[in-house]
């Protein structure tokens, strides 16, 4: 008896430092940036310190003033809004449309589950040129455009949407709400998972584009913060710690976001990835 | 009533926010409270004395440039004063001809324009050789 | 808000044209009259991908076969840009990077495998190991480059630092800027990066298969090694095949780190179809060339991600209905 509970007790503590030796790794590299950015000293001097010395605030400041940071700040906060509404608008209008019967509807589900088989990256030249001849180079619109809409997304909200009884749809209609209202007061109401779900993935990805505005955007004033990010490390490479307050900067919103959504993030990811 | 209030106020999705907001919103109260831009400090000669009649220069810095924001001279008790800073990163260099100048202070502040007193006096020294 | 009690009628009772708004319609009429709807709602999400998904696909493949400039008509040339390609030394390269990329996937879900099972074991904390592993693959990539990249650092990154202080090297290593080295370090970053993913989609699996299944084989005297291979492996392998697409789909998408760790260089060792494709498309201002590519690379995408499905035993969207 206590045999196997020693060995127990063994086996979980060769668990734990294992974990703890994975968990170091992943975290090490935040570690180094942000003494990096603390206190910049590992820039000019080698062999670096383990522990932050003389750490300061002031490359933050840097960063603040001296990159338009507020402006790209502000860029990518738009172009998320943008994103975030339309999808959760878009998306739920879809996916309440296919949770009804109707002649094609084998058809849109099987366009869109290959849809999801043609990533953004597939897309990027034929984007760009539709974009230009739209005329929305350089602006929000064309930003958020191609992310007004997320398939996994569709699915989160349908599986949601058919777990909703039918006695209430149909109690619904005979008080004579409209399909949109139904949507606003019932199904959304009922989802609130699905819509957290939905809010977080898209703000989480058009917050991190990267290669779509590198592509739509030249002017200096309407880049995002990737973009931002991507310049200074390419005008400043490493002569100073403020790129790295940048980074952490940068990383910051999303670090916290994930932080406090974490079960969302989860779920949309899994149910996404199993095809609804 | 109230017990919902309370209860929306400290789920996570309205109270960090909330306090994000809160903070923000503070800090520029400080800000905008002390951002005018005054500059005080002390000039010691060699002798460890407030050094008087010292002419003190403030130049504003950026990653790649630094240029001249304006020159002030030192009163009788070696003190000096700049009002109109604007900047959040500023070297100041005090010098007096026949006595020496001083090496190069640099300021960091947290805002641009902050009042500042300097905790370190300017050391004027002589020349070498 | 009536409620579901007072009206547990089926929807036979309701299409009678008892709404409002249908009270003097037929039933034909509202039943156009709802079809006409669902279009509408479906038509913004469709919109959006014709638009950015499918239009571009059919247009890549008409631009790959022009002569595409913006002063004059485009002119067709059939498949000469397909011939270019196949003398392209930097296509046949970036190529090799892409399918490199891919062969790194399955030491990712390897890690990944051992890191799910270790989480599920139901060691205490196992939320934080999970979060602390999950918390890199929600990060801005282009933030994730410039850290590995300051890490690889010759002169002063940190791992060579630690090489050096361990005496396993003598002079710095250029990382990012050796042949050998360089797509390697961009590697081990995306490894970093979505360790996380793999992890979550694992656990998932794992979570999903029925205890009493072990309950079953320890009473039949399985071993914890034959009940891995024999019970957790089988019912993981749409997972496992889901986290493999996903390490394939990352080679073809993975243009944030390699544009900020080493833009593609040092000549072109650590160039990705995809970054080629940009620097055809945006750098060379060949927009019909790298259209010819793009679609080189779909069809690589497409046919790999066929033909794990068939290995993997047909239906890997069979997660929910396992045992």
């Amino acid at each position: 008896m206590i045999k196997k509970r020693t060995r127990r007790t063994w086996t979980h503590a060769s668990l734990h430092l294992a974990m703890l030796a994975v968990s170091f790794c992943m975290l090490l590299p935040f570690y180094w940036v942000l003494k990096t950015s603390l206190t910049g000293e590992n820039i000019f001097v080698y062999p670096p310190s383990i522990v932050p010395v003389h750490p300061h605030l002031f490359y933050y400041i840097d960063v603040w003033y001296y990159i338009p940071f507020p402006r790209y700040l502000l860029n990518s906060v738009v172009v998320s809004v943008l994103s975030i509404a339309a999808n959760v608008v878009f998306n739920a209008l879809a996916a309440y449309a296919l949770t009804r019967h109707f002649r094609g509807r084998g058809a849109v589900i099987t366009v869109l589950l290959s849809c999801m088989m043609i990533p953004f990256q597939t897309t990027i030249v034929p984007a760009y040129l539709i974009t230009a001849k739209l005329g929305l180079l350089d602006s929000y619109l064309g930003l958020a455009l191609p992310t007004f809409s997320t398939i996994v997304c569709i699915f989160v909200y349908k599986a949601s949407f058919e777990a909703v009884p039918r006695s209430l749809i149909d109690a619904a209609r005979i008080d004579g709400l409209s399909e949109l209202q139904i949507i606003r007061r019932i199904m959304l109401p009922l989802s609130t998972s699905a819509v957290a779900t939905n809010i977080v993935l898209s703000f989480i990805w058009s917050w991190n584009n990267f290669l779509w505005p590198l592509i739509v955007v030249r002017d200096p004033l309407m880049q995002t913060l990737p973009l931002g990010l991507s310049r200074f490390l390419s005008y400043h490479e490493n002569t100073t710690g403020a790129l790295y307050a940048f980074c952490i900067m940068v990383l910051a919103p999303g670090i916290l976001l994930f932080l406090m959504a974490q079960k969302e993030f989860i779920r949309g990811l899994t149910s996404g990835a199993t095809k609804g | 009533m109230r017990s919902t209030f309370l209860r929306i106020l400290r789920h996570r999705f309205v109270a960090v926010p909330l306090l994000i907001v809160v903070a923000v919103l503070g800090w520029n109260a400080y800000v905008v409270t002390h951002n005018d831009g005054i500059v005080r400090g002390v000039v010691l000669g060699p002798d460890g004395r407030p050094l008087a009649g010292a002419t003190v220069t403030m130049m504003e810095q950026n990653f790649t440039t630094n240029s001249d924001r304006g020159k002030t001279m030192t009163r009788a008790d070696g003190a000096f004063e700049f009002t109109d800073n604007r900047s959040h990163n500023i070297q100041l260099r005090a010098e007096k001809p026949g006595v020496g100048r001083s090496g190069l202070v640099v300021v960091r502040l947290y805002f641009r324009a902050q009042d500042v007193t300097l905790r370190e006096p300017l050391r004027v020294t002589k020349p070498a050789g | 808000m009536a409620t579901a009690v007072d009206f547990p009628a089926a929807s036979e009772a309701t299409s009678g044209a008892v709404g409002k708004r249908a009270r003097h319609a037929r039933p034909g009429v509202r039943r156009r009259r709802e079809m006409l709807l669902v279009w509408v709602f479906l038509l913004p999400s469709l919109a959006v991908f014709f638009l950015y998904r499918i239009l571009p696909l059919v247009w890549n493949a008409v631009l790959s076969a022009q002569q595409f400039s913006l002063f004059a008509p485009s002119q067709w040339i059939g498949l000469d840009h397909y011939r270019e390609m196949v003398d392209d030394p930097v296509f046949w390269t970036s190529l090799r990077n892409t399918l490199l990329f891919m062969a790194s996937a399955p030491v990712g879900i390897l890690l990944a495998l051992a890191i799910s099972l270790i989480v599920n074991a139901g060691i205490r904390g196992r939320d934080v190991y999970r979060t602390i592993v999950f918390l890199s693959y929600p990060l801005m990539t282009v933030a994730v480059g410039i850290i590995w990249r300051w890490m690889y650092d010759e002169k002063v990154g940190l791992f060579n630092y630690v090489l050096r202080s361990l005496h396993l090297i003598d002079t710095p290593l250029p990382f990012l800027q050796s042949f050998e080295l360089a797509l390697p370090s961009v590697l081990i970053a995306n490894v970093w990066q979505i360790l996380g993913f793999y992890m979550i989609i694992l656990l998932a699996g794992l979570q999903g298969i029925p205890q009493n299944l072990y309950e079953a084989a320890s009473i039949d005297g399985a071993s914890p090694r034959q009940q891995f291979f024999r019970i957790t492996l089988p019912l993981l392998r749409p997972s496992l095949f889901l986290a493999f697409v996903i390490g394939i789909m990352t080679s073809f998408t993975s243009f944030d780190l390699v544009y900020v760790m080493t833009q593609g260089g040092p000549s072109h060792q650590s160039e990705l179809l995809i970054t080629y494709i940009y620097k055809a498309a945006f750098e060379l201002s060949r927009i019909d060339y790298a259209a010819a590519l793009t679609i080189v690379q779909f069809a690589l995408l497409v046919t790999l991600t066929w033909a794990g499905n068939r290995l993997a035993g047909g239906d890997a969207g069979a997660v929910e209905s396992g045992a």
